[in-house]
């Protein structure tokens, strides 16, 4: 396919066309990684296929033909639907407040008979989607610094206030730096930056000691303290470090980390299944993952940065910017340098709600890849 | 930017600043994946080795194991205390699984009713968690397979073979053994060997009464350990048996007695209550010491119900009590042949004769004499072979109480031997100096007082192994021997009993009381001849009954015990040595309210337990057995190639040497 039969007016818009413009590297990519997360779900369940490794291979099948498919939907579908994907997940996320199902001390479920799923993960395309549909609607100069800006700070406030009262503050966290991402990227002044996160440095103590649940705040001081409570809370930072440290270079071999094993590692499967990897594939096999991870996180921000529309550009980035949080995150989380927050290593971790999220965000992706010489053209109005 | 292009140049400006944001997002990204990859160096390279430590101490675990006790085994190698395998039954708080819901589903494999699993939960609840609980000892074969089978299902139980500590011969070494008991509270201590954490293993059992408390150190042995893999929850994965180390037996204690005289003794003692000791007149070593009634060490171990050891704390004959070491009972006239040692060293002439007219008034009394015709005149040795009291209560007076007791002391009376194991009794030693620092109420010492002292009543009291050694040290004639019970622990030998200085009497007044005792059993007129007969050709027996009081017999109309309560009878002794040429084992026999003479309660069970002594020794049965004329053997062909010169018959056996 060269670029002059592309240029053929009505080619790109053939299905054939389309499925030969998806990034076929990155979709690799991400089944390696998958495929990763399945390998150390076999050996942790004891070299069988359940109960994580067979679902999780399931799940992202089913995810990927999810995302191949979403992929072939026009960018401007996704650009129309914006703002009502943004404006059902503020619903849904009223009526969890309201009619929420209860679990562990946090509303954060939506029964809906059949299954029960949570809003705020629609929530993190969605702020994506509606953060990008409003900054392809404005100048630069106004980006940069603007009282329109009031509503961007605004769409992000909502979202990030009703999870963070749910309470599911590493949801909340995440929403939040999403948003600041996007807005980030379209281009906010310097100043206005500097000043959120000296801000932002200033709170933290205070949020800590005032407005934190109780186990949130053990989390975190557990963190900066761990040997204070080796078998409460600090249990996990410390176990998760004995795995990776006394996983070496080579590792323990595969099926043999006695830490995931033995059930030492609490959260083996989930959370913390990059501590099984690094237990028995050793410092080799952790740095070839995050090469991985880096090549997912490099081929997205490219595929952003072809985009001719600013909406595709910025929708591009800002899921990937998702995909990175998640990534330093955990991993941050795994190897104690951050508090326990309950944010899975995507693709890698078990559990279909994160996983079903972060595909349907590289569906939007390769859209904006498949569709990224189109033009999308919006009234004079920032909304509509 | 300058590129040529259809955008506005508005739209340009954004894309331009977006590239360069998206620059800072790849940046960032970047940093963080290659912070995340430098902590990983940090954690895997650097400090491997640290945290490589802490996942092994967190995999591996060390096991204890109980070590097999130590065996306790009689003279000739006989076991008396050994281990037998037990299946037993154990249950974890884990954590996880309810005990009670474990119970239940264990209820369907062993016999566990609703008493006995509210028992085991009030355990459950006092012990820590991880702490094994045994839920059943003993299991037959099917119900440990049975649950065995089910292991997967429960991982909280595990059925294992442990090993329980078993007497084979159950009640005849009880109080001299002791037994095993589960570990209480009380026995722990801070620091010293009752410190160590093998005390809480269930299968530990802890020495709780004779050898095995006196010895329990000894017979402990060393623990061992296993090297076991663990998860989080403590339970064990797998056993690397690489890393084992095996534990170590307890010691073998060896004990001079001998099982059959031991189990012949208990026999004979039947329902009476009493003591038998047997001891070795030439090296002090203690061949037998029962008491009866006894009890089945065995049902200690497993631990006793209330109900049983009432039965057996409640029992007017008391089988708890060692009687040949705790009891103290005053001697009566087997305390004769020292009141007349005591004499003779005094300077009374033993030929000088006492007239015994069936009793005598003294101090305002009459103090009778068992026979009530009177024997007559009487000398010394008379007055031993007849047992007359009226001549030991004048000989008594007339010496005082110091001499008696110096005698009596000499013998053995008044202490406490050092053999091994806890639990003897003094007794009482009259004397001036006794009677005014013990007794409070009646500090001086009456002539009454040595009336009765001469014939082994009032201020002297001695238990059954002071009378057998006694006996033993008239019988050796010379030594004072020391009794010995432990022969060896861990193939070590205990000092012997005959490395003792000799008696502080002459050697012609030893013969004189011996001669007085060969009398009693072997003079048709002695007190015990008819009992006394061993019925092993010349091999004889020397003794001296004895009938102690115990209630007073003034105003007391008829002496007979036959009509009083068990507790007011009288009790029944008897001392001898046999043979009386060279005395070889010495014995004393107490039968408490045996309510008939001396002679007919106790001189016939000695009779019974020294035959099986003697015969059981090859020199005496050597003795006995006549061996039969040897065949003429010169006229058989020389056997097998003999060389020339050796034509001449096998040497006969000698009959002499033990085989």
């Amino acid at each position: 396919m060269t670029m002059s039969a592309l240029s053929r007016p009505g080619e790109r818009d053939r299905l054939v066309v389309k499925f030969t413009q998806i990034d076929w590297t990155f979709a690799i990519a991400l089944c390696l990684l998958a495929g990763t997360g399945a390998l150390m779900m076999f050996s942790v369940a004891g070299s069988s296929w359940e109960p994580w490794a067979g679902p999780h291979l399931f799940r992202f099948g089913f995810c990927f033909v999810l995302m191949i498919a979403l992929a072939l939907f026009d960018v401007r579908v996704w650009f129309a639907l914006a703002y009502p994907i943004y404006g059902l997940g503020l619903l849904l996320l009223l009526a969890v407040e309201f009619v929420g199902d209860t679990r562990m001390g946090a509303t954060r479920w939506l029964d809906l008979g059949f299954m029960s799923f949570q809003p705020s993960e629609v929530m993190k395309v969605g702020i994506v989607l509606a953060l990008a549909r409003f900054y392809h609607g404005i100048s630069a100069e106004d980006a940069r610094l603007s009282w329109w800006l009031i509503i961007p700070a605004l769409m992000i406030a909502a979202p990030v206030l009703l999870v963070a009262h749910q309470p599911d503050l590493g949801t909340a966290m995440l929403i939040a730096l999403t948003g600041a991402a996007v807005v980030v990227l379209a281009g906010l002044s310097w100043k206005i930056i500097g000043a959120a996160v000296i801000s932002f440095v200033a709170a933290v103590p205070i949020m800590v000691m005032f407005v934190l649940h109780e186990y949130q705040r053990a989390r975190v001081l557990t963190f900066l303290d761990p040997e204070s409570d080796p078998s409460g809370s600090g249990y996990h930072i410390l176990q998760s470090k004995i795995a990776l440290g006394s996983g070496g270079f080579f590792g323990k071999g595969y099926g043999l980390g006695s830490q995931s094993q033995l059930n030492f590692l609490p959260e083996k499967h989930t959370d913390f299944i990059f501590a099984t990897l690094a237990e028995e594939f050793g410092f080799l096999g952790c740095a070839l993952v995050l090469a991985l991870f880096a090549a997912v996180i490099f081929m997205a921000l490219r595929t952003a940065s072809l985009a001719h529309s600013h909406f595709g550009r910025l929708a591009a980035a800002g899921v990937t910017a998702t995909f990175t949080l998640y990534v330093l995150i955990n991993g941050a989380m795994v190897m104690g340098l951050a508090p326990v927050v309950g944010v899975p290593m995507p693709l890698l971790s078990y559990g279909g709600t994160v996983m079903l999220t972060v595909m349907i965000g590289w569906g939007l992706v390769q859209s904006v890849r498949v569709h990224r010489y189109t033009e999308v053209t919006s009234g004079k109005g920032a909304f509509v | 930017m300058s590129e040529p292009s259809i955008f506005f140049s508005e739209v340009n400006e954004r894309q331009g600043a977006f590239h360069r944001r998206s620059f800072l997002l790849g940046g960032f990204a970047g940093a963080g994946l290659l912070a995340l990859g430098g902590r990983l160096a940090h954690l895997q390279l650097l400090e491997a080795q640290r945290y490589q430590k802490l996942s092994a101490s967190n995999q591996f675990n060390f096991r204890l194991v109980p070590p097999p006790r130590g065996l306790i085994v009689d003279r000739n190698g006989a076991v008396l205390a050994t281990n037998r395998p037990n299946f037993r039954l154990l249950v974890v708080k884990d954590g996880e699984h309810e005990p009670g819901e474990t119970l239940k589903t264990l209820a369907h494999f062993v016999p566990l009713d609703e008493a006995r699993q509210e028992r085991l939960m009030r355990e459950f609840e006092r012990t820590p968690n991880r702490t094994p609980v045994s839920v059943m000892e003993d299991m037959t074969w099917e119900q440990f397979s049975a649950i065995n089978v089910r292991a997967p299902e429960m991982p909280n139980v595990t059925a294992d073979m442990g090993e329980v500590r078993v007497y084979p011969h159950g009640g005849a070494f009880a109080h001299v053994i002791g037994y095993v008991a589960k570990v209480n509270r009380e026995d722990l201590t801070e620091t010293g060997p009752n410190s160590e954490a093998i005390l809480l293993h269930p299968g530990f059992r802890i020495g709780r009464q004779g050898v095995e408390k006196a010895f329990d150190l000894d017979l402990r042995g060393r623990t061992g350990a296993r090297k076991v893999e663990v998860d989080a929850r403590g339970r064990e994965i797998r056993n690397d048996t690489d890393g084992d180390i095996p534990a170590a037996p307890g010691k073998t204690v060896e004990l001079t007695l001998d099982v059959d005289i031991q189990n012949r003794a208990l026999e004979v003692m039947g329902d009476e209550s009493g003591a038998i000791v047997v001891m070795d007149c030439r090296s002090g070593d203690l061949l037998c010491m029962v008491s009866a009634p006894s009890f089945d060490a065995n049902r200690f171990v497993r631990g006793l119900s209330t109900a049983e050891y009432r039965a057996l704390a409640d029992y007017e004959r008391r089988p708890l009590l060692d009687k040949a070491m705790s009891g103290t009972y005053p001697p009566g006239s087997t305390f004769k042949m020292t009141t007349a040692l005591a004499a003779l060293a005094a300077g009374i002439n033993p030929e000088e004769r006492i007239h015994c007219s069936g009793g005598w008034r003294f101090g305002g009394r009459t103090w009778r004499c068992w026979r009530h015709g009177g024997h007559g005149a009487q000398n010394m040795h008379d007055a031993i072979k007849n047992s007359c009291d009226v001549y030991f209560y004048q000989v008594a007076l007339r010496m005082g109480p110091d001499h008696i007791a110096r005698a009596a002391k000499a013998l053995g009376f008044g202490q406490a031997f050092d053999i091994g194991i806890p639990g003897q009794r003094t007794g009482v030693v009259g004397s001036t100096e006794w009677k005014r620092t013990q007794v409070k109420r009646d500090p001086t010492w009456h002539p009454g007082d040595s009336v009765s002292y001469g014939i082994g009543q009032g201020y002297i009291t001695a238990n059954g192994l002071q009378l057998a050694v006694m006996t033993a040290r008239l019988a050796n004639g010379r030594k004072q021997l020391n009794p010995r019970l432990v022969k060896s622990v861990g193939g070590v030998e205990m000092p012997p009993g005959d490395e003792v200085p000799n008696l502080p009497f002459s050697q012609e007044h030893l013969d004189y009381v011996r001669a007085g005792m060969i009398a009693v059993a072997n003079d048709r007129s002695g007190t015990a001849f008819r009992q006394s007969q061993l019925g092993l050709g010349d091999v004889l027996m020397a003794g001296k009954t004895g009938t102690a009081q115990v209630r007073s017999y003034d105003g007391v109309a008829n002496r007979d015990s036959r009509s009083v309560r068990w507790g007011l009878k009288d009790h029944n002794l008897y001392v001898a040595f046999a043979p009386i040429d060279q005395p070889r084992y010495a014995i004393s026999v107490i039968i408490q309210h045996g309510g008939l003479g001396g002679a007919t309660a106790a001189a016939p069970r000695a009779r019974e337990v020294m035959r099986v002594a003697l015969l059981k020794d090859p020199e005496i049965r050597a003795r006995i057995v006549q061996p039969m004329p040897l065949p003429d053997v010169t006229d058989l062909p020389p056997v097998g190639e003999a060389p020339e010169g050796a034509v001449a018959a096998p040497p006969p056996l000698d009959p002499g040497e033990p085989t």
